[in-house]
């Protein structure tokens, strides 16, 4: 029976908490309950009774339509988007991506120099610098704060912005969509081989430590650190070119939902 | 067995509801359960269609709530059918005798 209290709850979260929504919400429980009860009778167990009751429930949306009304009082004053706003949004998430990127970049040159610097020092290139093996945290720590700052104000621009759930909170004119739209088919081919770009250094990634050791006769630690380098440029391409991606669905999954239920 | 689509009935659902209502006074669950009975399991009625289609009626004039208590304590929100219902009744299955007439020329038996 609780398991049938919870469904309806979850299903009238969205609507409206009226008396009459409230009204009609109880008699419906006490629908499903008698139906429920009748089926234990019958011979159900526990959980064959709640699956009937259950998918004989319908559809919440068809409860919506029918108090369209009230609904769409709530929804009409989204503000519209216009054109500057489409192209900040872009500006706004390219920056972010870029800040995203640049601070995964980070973290891996970090890494690359925990490894590079023990072996400079090791090949006699630096001398009596950050040798000690407690300085040599110094750098690396240095770089995943600079790094973590940059995750941090990424992501309070993205959660604090004023384009944050872009799809929930601004209505798109038609004229703006189709030209995203066609913008968007135009990225496509753009955004594939991007992803393919990605894939393909981060497989051929460590072909730098077979070439080092073919000329060198032993891969030392700088294949390692080129490794690193050559997979943080295909971070920053995943990131970069998948925040665009995500840009465009954004703004064209505005209105979709609203549309599919009417 | 082939089970209706709730597609196909959506035009009727008002009429078989008020149907129900035509002799007894009755509410969500009864009438849900005879609507179950009637089709011989055919057409079983959404709590979603159901709920929907009340609303409508009520709003329309053609059916009126009350509550009523029940021997055993439950207090349940009972229907009872209006002038006005019985009228649209009427009309619906005049309309409903020409569409099936209207959509029979069109039905092959064996094709």
């Amino acid at each position: 029976m609780e398991t049938i209290m919870n469904y309806l709850d979850n299903m009238f979260a969205t609507l409206p908490k009226t008396k009459q929504m409230k009204a009609i919400k109880e008699d419906i429980f006490s629908n499903m309950e008698d139906k429920y009860n009748e089926l234990k009778r019958s011979g159900k167990s526990e959980n064959e009774a709640v699956g009937i009751v259950i998918s004989e429930f319908g559809n919440i949306d068809e409860l919506k339509r029918e108090f369209d009304i009230d609904l769409n009082e709530e929804k009409e004053d989204l503000p519209s988007l216009t054109e500057t706003e489409v192209n900040n949004y872009f500006k706004e998430n390219k920056k972010n991506s870029m800040l995203i990127g640049a601070g995964v970049i980070l973290c891996l040159l970090g890494v690359s120099l925990l490894i590079l610097i023990p072996q400079l020092v090791s090949d006699g290139y630096i001398t009596g610098f950050l040798d000690g093996g407690d300085r040599l945290l110094i750098p690396f720590f240095i770089l995943i704060a600079i790094a973590t700052g940059m995750f941090t104000y990424a992501g309070m621009r993205m959660g604090f912005g004023k384009y944050r759930s872009i799809d929930k909170r601004f209505e798109l004119p038609l004229y703006l969509r189709k030209s995203i739209e066609i913008k968007n088919e135009t990225f496509h081919p753009t955004y594939t081989l991007s992803v393919i770009v990605g894939v393909v250094l981060s497989i051929l990634s460590p072909i730098t430590l077979f070439i080092e050791s073919t000329i060198t006769g032993t891969a030392s630690n700088y294949g390692v650190v080129f490794q690193l380098f050559i997979i943080s440029i295909a971070v920053y391409i995943f990131v970069y070119f998948g925040w665009i991606k995500m840009s465009y669905d954004a703004l064209l999954k505005i209105g979709r939902h609203s549309k599919i239920n009417k | 067995m082939h089970l209706i689509s709730s597609d196909v009935i959506r035009g009727y659902n008002d009429t078989i509801i008020l149907y129900m209502l035509l002799d007894n006074d009755s509410y969500g669950y009864e009438i849900s359960k005879n609507i179950r009975e009637f089709s011989d399991e055919k057409y079983i009625i959404k709590e979603t269609t159901l709920y929907s289609a009340f609303n409508r009626l009520m709003k329309n004039g053609y059916i009126e709530s009350f509550y009523k208590d029940e021997t055993h304590g439950k207090r349940r929100t009972y229907y009872r059918i209006t002038q006005a219902g019985k009228n649209y009744y009427k009309e619906k299955c005049t309309e409903w005798d020409i569409t099936k007439q209207v959509i029979n020329r069109f039905i092959k038996e064996e094709i």
